[in-house]
């Protein structure tokens, strides 16, 4: 599901089945040389954000994408994020990222790292076919979680 | 000189029949046309779309095929991909919707290891058969849709979904 005003409905009236968040963290670097690096990454990372979306559609609630630049980036944000969506009824709250940073506190929250693919020079079936690799990479990472309660 | 030498008088009056005639032909054509409108439309060739799988090549093992259709959405135009589960039941080619009737999420073959001959939706642990049926006691209230299927040349063709006919 994505965070509008349909599924958000549906959200309220299935809150037992859909109890999963899921936060892109993006970020954005604006020095020229790392802008288009920074570009691929939230291309790749929203293309396979919507690749998971559209295999867990039932079970999941995918936030709007949070975006920082560099000097916004505070290592507590996730934290308080994540005591709020569980306020909000979520029992499990993932951030997805492909900025390294944030692995330093992997274990206050589930941040699942993955290294960004440059996507922009593919066609179209090999680019579905890497992102299905990758999304049987993160599916584990989301049924051991959910299988823990 | 010729015999049939052709007047000033006559000259004159081929040359305006002649324009005449193209001026009136230009009004009358795009009345004719609007009048015979519905014969001149063009047809889509049916809404299916052709997969790369042969149908010979198929088994009773289902298989994930995906198909590819262009979507319109007022001026904006994409590709969309869609996947079918597609088997053998005899003669007849099943091709099931991947779409968990519950909310939505994409069902897998043999998902479960525990029912490897069944449907599995990773979301909340939904079951169906083999058939699209969904098993009592999982949470699906219905049964997967199916897809019309067709054959041409040999390769499979994927029509539009409809209400499971095999429960």
């Amino acid at each position: 599901m994505y965070f509008n005003a349909n599924d958000v409905t549906s959200f309220l009236a299935q809150k037992d089945f859909i109890d999963t968040a899921i936060v892109p963290l993006v970020g954005i670097d604006f020095a020229a040389e790392k802008l288009k690096q920074s570009g691929a990454e939230a291309d790749y990372l929203l293309s396979l954000t919507a690749f998971i979306e559209q295999q867990f559609k039932g079970r999941l609630l995918v936030m709007p994408p949070f975006s920082y630049s560099t000097t916004l980036k505070n290592e507590e944000l996730p934290a308080q994020l994540e005591a709020q969506l569980h306020t909000a009824g979520f029992k499990h709250v993932f951030f997805i990222t492909c900025d390294r940073f944030w692995t330093n506190i992997g274990d206050v929250v589930n941040i699942i790292w993955l290294p960004a693919i440059p996507l922009e020079s593919m066609d179209k079936g090999v680019k579905n076919t890497i992102l299905e690799d990758q999304l049987r990479q993160v599916i584990p990472i989301f049924s051991t979680k959910w299988s823990q309660i | 000189m010729s015999n049939n030498r052709v007047s000033r008088r006559q000259f004159l009056s081929y040359t305006l029949t002649g324009v005449g005639g193209f001026m009136a032909a230009g009004m009358l054509m795009p009345m004719v046309r609007f009048a015979i409108d519905p014969v001149l439309q063009k047809h889509e060739g049916g809404d299916f779309i052709k997969t790369e799988h042969k149908v010979a090549d198929i088994t009773e093992e289902p298989i994930k095929v995906d198909f590819t259709f262009e979507q319109v959405d007022a001026w904006y135009k994409s590709d969309v991909t869609n996947v079918a589960w597609v088997y053998k039941s005899g003669d007849q080619i099943i091709a099931l919707s991947p779409v968990c009737k519950h909310l939505g999420c994409m069902v897998d073959w043999g998902g479960d290891k525990a029912y490897p001959d069944q449907f599995f939706c990773p979301c909340h642990a939904g079951r169906y058969e083999k058939n699209g049926a969904n098993i009592a006691g999982t949470p699906p209230l219905g049964p997967l849709d199916e897809f019309e299927v067709q054959e041409k040349d040999g390769y499979l063709m994927i029509g539009p979904a409809r209400a499971n006919t095999l429960v």
